[in-house]
């Protein structure tokens, strides 16, 4: 029975989707209504037909539980499960995975979207248009990307050594 | 020039972080002292007795040209010109101010006021921003930062109003520090409510075709140019919800900035009018 993980998270609510920051490794998720749903109702209590039948009763119509399912497998992907529950969809397109779940459905589907934070630095790194902006561009000693220093070669936009 | 056996030092506050330098040349310190107000140009504070949580160590090597620089202690790298090592340790002292600022939060952003509606331009170094801002600012709009979108609690924004780092004037990579005013730009001085975010990015001849976020989906964009997030996330989370509950979050790549500003300013007003 899925249990939501509740250590180490920054949990934010929005209107109708759920925010996430995980502590532990620098990513935020972000849920949308469907699994942010499906993830309230892991109490670790439920089991997955139930969670279905809940939602069933909140959303007033048919779900099919395959549904559930792919959302337990995003969530437990994400490391957003105190417990780990096997993948149902593992290994599979997402066209074999709708197949499945099949498109007669009235609640969208579930969705977790996931970033890894950057690092101060990172935030305020180059856009994709140049190499580097750090002052060096990378396989070039420093001394040819400008005069004057750092000294050494550059690595990832940093020049490391001498 | 001259390396002396003691070290100098020079304390300063700057939005709640204390930062410590020393050196052991005295006119390095003096000239770091000078810049320090165009590096950060508010909330500044030299200080004689803080206790500093960030240090950097400048040691110029004797009988070279060369000056080391640690930053508390870790990462040394050597310089043999005055001029970046000065460069360097400036764009640190900024990001390390922009990680830990108190109460605040800093996006990595381009940031005008619009009659008092802010308009936050997320970016990375290159993508434009400062470009964008100019243009703004022609048009008639307040400076409040080409680096840095500074929010406080609420979600409002405050004024950064450093210099504009201009490419395209020495080379294409190299900034020029260039004056708001050169653009006729009033610097804004009180803080304003965000009501519009661009998420754009420039291609040629491409169209600004604006996507409106959910405010999920919006917050996660923002996320990518948000320097304290891992430091403060929780903090972080709660301001960057206060800015979607009020502002429009758009999505769209753009072509030159003289012909989307206009775009941009009546999507705004059209906004303003719904509202």
């Amino acid at each position: 029975m899925p249990l939501a993980r509740k250590n180490e998270l920054v949990i934010q609510e929005l209107q109708d989707e759920i925010l996430v920051f995980d502590m532990k490794t620098n990513k935020a998720h972000c849920l949308n209504q469907t699994a942010s749903t499906v993830w309230k109702h892991c109490d670790g209590k439920n089991t997955v037909s139930e969670i279905n039948r809940l939602m069933e009763i909140h959303s007033g119509s048919k779900i099919p539980e395959n549904l559930i399912w792919l959302a337990i497998d995003q969530l437990g992907e994400r490391e957003l499960l105190d417990n780990r529950i096997e993948e149902k969809f593992a290994g599979q397109n997402r066209r074999e995975v709708l197949k499945k779940i099949g498109l007669a459905t009235v609640v969208a589907l579930p969705l977790v979207a996931s970033i890894t934070a950057p690092t101060a630095a990172l935030a305020v790194a180059c856009s994709g248009l140049v190499t580097s902006c750090v002052g060096c561009n990378p396989g070039v000693s420093c001394d040819e990307n400008g005069g004057g220093g750092p000294i050494g070669m550059c690595s990832g936009g940093n020049c490391v050594g001498d | 020039m001259e390396a002396t056996n003691a070290f100098e030092v020079l304390k300063f506050e700057a939005f709640g972080v204390n930062i410590e330098i020393i050196a052991n040349d005295p006119n390095l310190i003096n000239k770091i002292r000078e810049v320090l107000p165009k590096v950060i140009p508010d909330n500044l504070f030299f200080r004689t007795n803080s206790i500093a949580e960030h240090f950097f160590k400048l040691h110029r090597i004797d009988q070279t040209d060369q000056i080391s620089i640690s930053r508390n202690d870790e990462e040394t790298f050597i310089y043999r010109d005055e001029t970046r090592l000065i460069e360097y340790l400036s764009s640190q002292i900024r990001i390390t101010v922009a990680e830990f600022a108190k109460d605040r939060v800093f996006l990595h952003a381009g940031a005008v006021s619009w009659n008092g509606s802010g308009i936050i331009i997320p970016g990375k170094s290159f993508s434009g921003k400062t470009t964008l801002v100019s243009e703004l600012i022609r048009k008639g709009a307040e400076y409040y930062s080409d680096e840095y979108a500074v929010l406080d609690k609420d979600g409002l924004l405050y004024p950064y109003p450093k210099m504009l780092s201009m490419r395209g004037i020495i080379n294409d990579f190299d900034q020029l520090d260039t004056e708001p005013a050169r653009f006729g730009a009033t610097i804004g001085t009180e803080p304003i409510p965000v009501k519009l975010i661009l998420l754009t990015s420039f291609e040629k001849n491409a169209v600004w075709q604006p996507e409106i976020l959910k405010p999920g989906e919006a917050i996660m964009e923002i996320l990518r140019d948000t320097i304290p997030i891992r430091y403060n996330p929780e903090f972080v989370l709660n301001v960057l919800k206060n800015i979607v509950k009020n502002a429009i979050i758009t999505s769209s790549k753009r072509g030159e900035a003289v012909l989307v500003i206009p775009q941009i300013i009546n999507f705004l007003e059209s906004f303003r009018e719904i509202k």
